[in-house]
């Protein structure tokens, strides 16, 4: 009785196993992450046979677990290094399936307070800590909560490049380290006196972007600035696909850059390549 | 052990001959730097034990008093099986809690920037080794044999004596492993400290100030363990923040063994 139902139960996850043919993890930054898996949903459908799981971690996250071979797809809003390119070349192919900002924003309250738009130079000595209070900007008389993220995080490389010069540049203004887009965007959602960085995607009404001055100009953390190249703090969303994946895997990724899936990138609020 | 401990050594032994014991009091931790100054994390470590401990120990000797010297014996079983089950819940959801009932509250009350801070973290810890705390006390006193404290009432103590004079000393033994375990504990959580902690790699200042976003090593290497290349020096240092935790918490459960033995 015991054996046969031993039996039984092998022969299940044999089957369970034989059934869902293949399975793709797709790891990476949180910024890409809406698109992937709304995008794994829709493929989904009519491949069936196609698992994909997607999680996040970071840009950072999505490029080491290629070179380590621990996941078929990774997920980067920025570009790669150089030191991680000397691993990848050759063996994997860099993908940009859409553009977007990063929004440089404040908790509604500062917003609302008449902080509209912010210079880079100004934005730099907020986050080099010579701007403290939210006063000298004209704003109310309050501390900056000035919100940094991990090393590793692509938000982080592209606004650090833009903003301060190099994509490790120190922040020393920081009085917190958050992580994923989630993440920050709740910091600065409780926050009345907030300033982060974030996809343009993720702002809504708690979490608004600022206008970024260049050369006098206040632009807009918006698609059309994006794609028309005035906002400064612009980057490409890449995904990596290492050449030995499967014809699976491959077929997904053209899915992305299809018409469906640009309809996704849309959806999602960030600009399509195609 | 002794291979988990070797495993540790032989990960992080590129760390140690590259920068040598002194990285310990450095205060710098920018990896893309080079720098990989670990006392940042070793203060934060020190300082959320330290504040759990002084949180749970007193309310946790207080619970195990009450419930078993005060309460009814029929309500221990209840008492007990509450903190036990308190003492399994996973350490995620604390973290949660903490995110969304604690961070916010401390925030207002103490008008701070953020309430990401040591003391949250402190907070946290203290609950979750309140349990353990409680139900190690409260199996010491519960040994204390009961001609004890019938000598102790005949000889006219009245209770404060008692307790005090009697069953306090006699339970030590016991609450000092809790103590020690429950540090143990407080040591090795990331989950939950990572959460609430705020994860800025910087030395408190001053560095009694708890009130600010600061770093633990178990949150260090929750967050940056993902990144960090196999075989690289930032994983390297990230062993050593392990390797330090390591033998940290050896020295703590080796301290409670012999206390055990001898006393």
């Amino acid at each position: 009785m015991i054996k046969r139902s031993l039996i039984l139960i092998a022969a299940m996850c044999v089957g369970i196993s034989a059934q869902a043919s293949e399975r793709i993890s797709a790891v990476g930054s949180t910024t890409v992450l809406p698109v992937m898996s709304q995008a794994a949903e829709a493929y989904h459908q009519t491949h069936p046979d196609l698992m994909i799981t997607v999680s996040g971690g970071g840009s950072g996250v999505g490029i080491a677990s290629i070179i380590q071979g621990t996941a078929q797809l990774g997920m980067a809003s920025r570009n790669t290094s150089s030191q991680e390119q000397s691993k990848l070349d050759g063996k994997v192919d860099n993908i940009v399936i859409a553009s977007d900002a990063v929004a440089v924003v404040v908790s509604k309250a500062v917003y609302e307070s008449g902080i509209h738009q912010l210079s880079l130079k100004q934005i730099a000595d907020i986050y080099h800590g010579k701007i403290k209070n939210w006063k000298e900007l004209g704003g109310l008389d309050k501390r900056i909560l000035v919100i940094d993220k991990e090393a590793s995080r692509g938000t982080r490389h592209v606004f650090a490049k833009a903003v301060l010069g190099s994509s490790h540049a120190r922040a020393e203004g920081a009085s917190i380290i958050s992580g994923s887009n989630n993440e920050e965007q709740m910091i600065v959602s409780r926050s009345e006196n907030a300033i982060g960085m974030l996809s343009n995607a993720w702002l809504n009404d708690k979490v608004r972007g600022v206008d970024v001055v260049v050369d006098g100009k206040a632009i807009a953390p918006t698609i059309e600035h994006v794609r028309d190249g005035s906002y400064p703090i612009a980057r490409g969303l890449h995904v990596l696909l290492p050449h030995r994946a499967t014809a699976a895997t491959k077929d997904f990724v053209q899915f992305l850059l299809s018409q469906e899936g640009q309809a996704i990138v849309k959806h999602v609020g960030y600009l399509p390549v195609r | 052990m002794l291979i988990l401990l070797w495993f540790l050594w032989d990960a992080s032994s590129a760390y140690w001959y590259e920068f040598g014991i002194s990285q310990l009091w450095a205060a710098e931790w920018y990896p893309y730097e080079s720098l990989y100054g670990l006392l940042p994390a070793i203060i934060g470590t020190v300082w959320a034990m330290l504040i759990a401990m002084l949180i749970a120990v007193p309310c946790g000797l207080a619970a195990a008093i009450v419930s078993s010297e005060i309460l009814p014996v029929s309500w221990q079983g209840w008492i007990r099986l509450g903190m036990e089950m308190l003492a399994g819940i996973p350490s995620v959801v604390y973290g949660l809690i903490g995110l969304w009932v604690l961070l916010p509250w401390l925030q207002y009350t103490l008008d701070l920037l953020t309430g990401h801070n040591l003391l949250a973290a402190g907070m946290i810890l203290s609950l979750m080794i309140l349990p353990t705390m409680m139900v190690m006390s409260q199996d010491a006193l519960r040994l204390i044999p009961i001609e004890q404290r019938e000598a102790a009432m005949n000889m006219g103590m009245n209770w404060n004596q008692r307790l005090m004079r009697v069953l306090l000393p006699q339970a030590w033994t016991g609450i000092r492993s809790g103590i020690l375990l429950g540090l143990g504990r407080a040591l090795g959580e990331t989950m939950a400290v990572m959460l609430v902690v705020g994860s800025l790699d910087r030395v408190p200042d001053p560095i009694y100030n708890i009130l600010e976003p600061a770093q633990t090593l178990t949150s260090r290497i929750g967050r940056e363990m993902g990144e960090a290349a196999f075989g690289s020096m930032h994983f390297s240092a990230l062993m050593a923040c392990g390797l330090v935790l390591a033998v940290t918490a050896i020295c703590l459960s080796l301290l409670a063994q012999q206390k055990r033995s001898f006393v």
